[in-house]
């Protein structure tokens, strides 16, 4: 008898329903898996025996075919275990009268017949939904990811014996409550602003740039809180809406780092170490394609702490997904793209020393040195960086430490204030925010004033600056003035833009 | 170009062709007319050094000149001897004038009046940006005569440039450059200025080359100004090589304590000249200022300025704080200050005025 049970795998972000056909014959005793199965796969015979045995169910001893439909894509991991054992059930037999063909069957199996959650389960379950599925078992562990995917059925089952009892009808397993989703902050009691002592200059370019959108680099001698005001970022930025979450989800729960909670409510802050490779950094693999960094910290923060230490090669990958807010990667098994519009956040030191500007103590350094040191982050990635601003350090603090600190919630406040003329403003735009703006809509939003456009020609004249960063100037105009309440981008508000970009004047 | 006299080629023969020092090289003038350099006998050249420095054949010598003419014009190079009627009067009659002088670019700069800028390599960024517009500003009396390292004499050279009234002396041979990094301003003074060097095309650098460079920047000039200069710095070489040969020697003032201005201060001390706007150079060659385009500013830009004017270098906050002001709407100033070229960002977040 043949026995065809729909299960899923992954290709991307995306599930690609995947049939398990099994046959039992008579013959000799022999167990055979086509249609492009990997080792993993492959090795579930082991896992499915003992499984089965163990579930005190019966391992058919006659000569047995497994084939996976579609043949020409690979399938990898453990997450076919259960539909491999309960094809194996329905063909041999012993699940006579029950009906399934709608049902989809995910999971990974131990010796003992327990199942195992698997990566990935969210993404999976929404393209099966939207190829009309609506039945789902799923391994308990994977539970809480589910909860927030509305209009299906999910049974979710701690064992291969819990599966059977469910479907002949012993013991139905009842399926997962659907849960509504509500953003809540993690209330982490170090990280808000108000912990922040002074840097008026560096709060002011961190609040432009989370309304903006914009890229942030701050520049400061060792130890004056650099970092600490760039895990401030996701305290400020505005609270993630249902459809980004369950992105966001997605690509975190392929990447298998998906948290307790199985969706992800707060924003990502992402900080990889500056060895970090490319591929780390912006995704790949073998032949299943996992998302990088950069698709990680979607819709949030990727915080690159001392720039110049990346690898050059690796900083310079980042130029693309940082103006498409995409990648896509190519490999032997097939192009995959991931998201990745984050928030670029840098750090690094003024000079080798990391003493220049400091009021304490002395810089060694000489202008090559200083130069060179500079040089090592690229023209076109800082050109992208719209905000570039100096950390003071701490002896600057003593000065005003009796100024009360505003905390992240006032700050956020007013972040989602011009967030939302954003959101009016590029309603049929299709991007999000002021920095994602093209040259149409700077063309459409951003008109100087006369006055303004001769403050860029001269800035551009006096400072060196690029004539690739007029549009990025204009840009962070744009968010200034909307943080002002401003209609018209005044010329105080592109003197302030211009005053963002000290690289261009002092590098 | 019109050809070199015998006794020019002579001279350019001497120096560029022979292995002397110049101490040797002016032994042998002395001895007789430049001119018969390269006719005389091997031996009786030979003698007077006290080794042999040439080719003893003097038709070899002859054509050693002849393939240095033809390569100097072919680089578009020209050479100024000492014997020449434009070499400049002040440098003839400073201490060891150099007898060739090689050059690209505008010869005729060599007649007009000359004034050193130098500063050391690490000047900071309010001492370039007045260095700057001293440049620019003096240019339209003199032409600015200065190095090519970065720091005072790169802003020196930056200010000048536009005008084309710009004398830069390379330590090293007219084809390379020092530093290295600097190549292509070279390359834009010599198109629009000139470019001066005491030694042949592609000789490489050596120690002393900076010392004898700083004597030409010296004897060129009827004044040094010193941007910045350290306790120890070649800036004060060339202050002291003007006071030598009895030029005047001005000074930025820097507050005490400031390792990159001691020198500076140290000059001041000795009785040079403090400078604070381009008047003070001016009067002290009896040259009447012409009006200057007054840079009009907003009330806020005032009253910033008027602040940093009053504390001096000071953080963006204590700014804010003292003009009454929030601290973006004061970076906004800062910013329109800087582009007008009345303040400048001194690294941490703190400003100067200009």
């Amino acid at each position: 008898m043949i026995a065809k049970i729909v299960c899923y795998a992954l290709n991307g972000l995306e599930g690609v329903p995947v049939e398990v056909e099994t046959d039992v014959n008579k013959g000799v005793p022999s167990y055979d898996m086509v249609g492009l199965p990997d080792t993993a796969v492959k090795e579930s015979k082991e896992r499915v025996r003992s499984a089965l045995k163990n579930s005190g169910l019966l391992f058919p001893m006659n000569r047995i075919t497994i084939n996976f439909a579609p043949a020409d894509i690979k399938k990898e991991g453990a997450s076919f275990d259960l539909a491999v054992a309960v094809s194996l059930l329905k063909a041999s037999e012993q699940l006579v009268g029950v009906e399934m063909g709608d049902t989809v069957f995910l999971g990974e199996l131990a010796l003992n017949g327990d199942l195992r959650p698997i990566a990935g389960l969210l993404p999976i379950l929404i393209s099966a939904k939207g190829h009309g599925f609506n039945r789902f078992i799923i391994p308990a562990g994977n539970e809480k990811e589910a909860r927030f995917l509305g209009g299906a059925e999910i049974y979710p089952a701690k064992t291969l014996g819990d599966v059977v009892r469910h479907l002949i009808g012993d013991v139905p397993i009842e399926p997962i409550e659907t849960l509504s989703y509500v953003p809540q902050i993690k209330s982490r009691t170090s990280t808000d602003l108000k912990y922040v002592k002074g840097q008026p200059m560096a709060r002011r370019a961190l609040e432009i740039a989370v309304a903006g959108g914009h890229n942030l680099l701050m520049i400061g001698p060792p130890g004056t809180g650099k970092t600490m005001l760039a895990r401030c970022i996701p305290t400020i930025m505005p609270d993630l809406s249902f459809e980004e979450a369950l992105e966001i989800t997605k690509i975190h729960s392929v990447a298998g780092v998906l948290g307790e909670e199985g969706i992800v409510f707060e924003r990502p802050f992402r900080t990889p170490h500056h060895t970090a490779t490319t591929v780390s950094m912006c995704g790949g693999g073998n032949r299943i394609v996992h998302p990088g960094e950069i698709s990680l910290a979607h819709g949030g923060v990727l915080f690159l702490d001392e720039l110049p230490e990346y690898k050059r090669s690796t900083l310079e990958a980042l130029r693309q997904p940082l103006e498409d807010g995409k990648i896509t990667v190519s490999r032997a098994g097939g192009t995959f793209t991931f998201p990745a519009r984050f928030m670029l956040c840098a750090s690094m030191n003024p000079c080798p020393c990391g003493n220049y500007g400091s009021s304490e103590r002395t810089c060694s350094c000489t202008p090559a040195e200083i130069r060179r040191y500079r040089r090592k982050v690229s023209g076109p990635l800082l050109d992208r960086i719209d905000l570039q601003v100096e950390v003071d350090d701490i002896a600057y603090d003593d000065l005003t430490s009796d100024i009360k600190e505003e905390p992240s919630s006032a700050v956020k406040e007013r972040v989602n204030r011009v967030r939302r003329i954003q959101h009016v403003r590029f309603e049929n735009a299709g991007i999000h925010s002021n920095a994602e703006m093209g040259e149409a809509e700077l063309a459409e939003y951003c008109t100087l004033t006369k006055e303004g456009d001769d403050i860029l020609r001269n800035a551009f004249e006096r400072m060196h600056l690029s004539a690739r960063a007029r549009s990025r100037i204009i840009k962070v105009a744009r968010t200034i003035a909307d943080l002002d309440g401003s209609e018209e981008i005044l010329p105080k508000h592109v003197f302030e833009a211009v005053s963002y970009r000290i690289y261009d004047a002092i590098g | 170009m019109r050809e070199y006299t015998e006794e020019e080629r002579a001279l350019i023969w001497l120096c560029a062709c022979t292995r002397t020092e110049y101490r040797e090289r002016t032994l042998l003038l002395r001895n007789g007319e430049a001119a018969s350099l390269l006719r005389a006998p091997a031996e009786k050249l030979f003698a007077l050094v006290g080794r042999e420095f040439c080719a003893s054949d003097p038709a070899k010598r002859q054509r050693e000149a002849e393939e240095l003419f033809s390569r100097l014009k072919r680089r578009g190079y020209f050479a100024l001897t000492i014997a020449d009627e434009d070499y400049p009067e002040s440098l003839k009659y400073a201490n060891s004038p150099p007898l060739v002088l090689f050059g690209m670019g505008k010869r005729e700069l060599l007649g007009t009046r000359k004034f050193c800028i130098v500063g050391s390599r690490i000047t900071p960024p309010w001492a370039e940006k007045m260095g700057r517009a001293l440049a620019e500003e003096l240019s339209e009396y003199f032409t600015i005569v200065t190095g090519l390292a970065e720091g005072g004499d790169l802003s020196a050279a930056s200010g000048a440039l536009a005008g084309g009234k710009l004398i830069s002396v390379l330590p090293c041979g007219l084809e390379g450059c020092y530093p290295p990094a600097h190549t292509a301003w070279k390359t834009k003074i010599a198109a629009s200025g000139l470019v001066l060097s005491e030694s042949l095309f592609d000789e490489p650098i050596r120690k002393y080359a900076f010392h004898a460079r700083n004597r030409i920047l010296a004897g060129l000039s009827e004044g040094v100004l010193v941007l910045s200069a350290a306790k120890r710095s070649g800036a004060l070489i060339t202050a002291d090589l003007a006071l030598d040969c009895g030029r005047e020697v001005f000074a930025l003032p820097y507050p005490p304590a400031m390792v990159h201005g001691e020198g500076c201060n140290e000059l001041i001390k000795k009785g040079a000249c403090l400078v604070t706007e381009a008047e003070d150079i001016l009067s002290a060659f009896g040259l009447e200022r012409r009006e200057r385009t007054q840079i009009s500013l907003s009330p806020q830009e005032a009253r910033v300025l008027d602040v940093l004017k009053t504390y001096g270098e000071s953080h963006t906050a204590v700014i804010a704080e003292k003009a009454s002001m929030s601290v973006f709407e004061v970076s906004a100033v800062l910013a329109s200050l800087e582009i007008k070229g009345l303040a400048a960002r001194a690294g941490g977040n703190k400003f100067n005025a200009v």
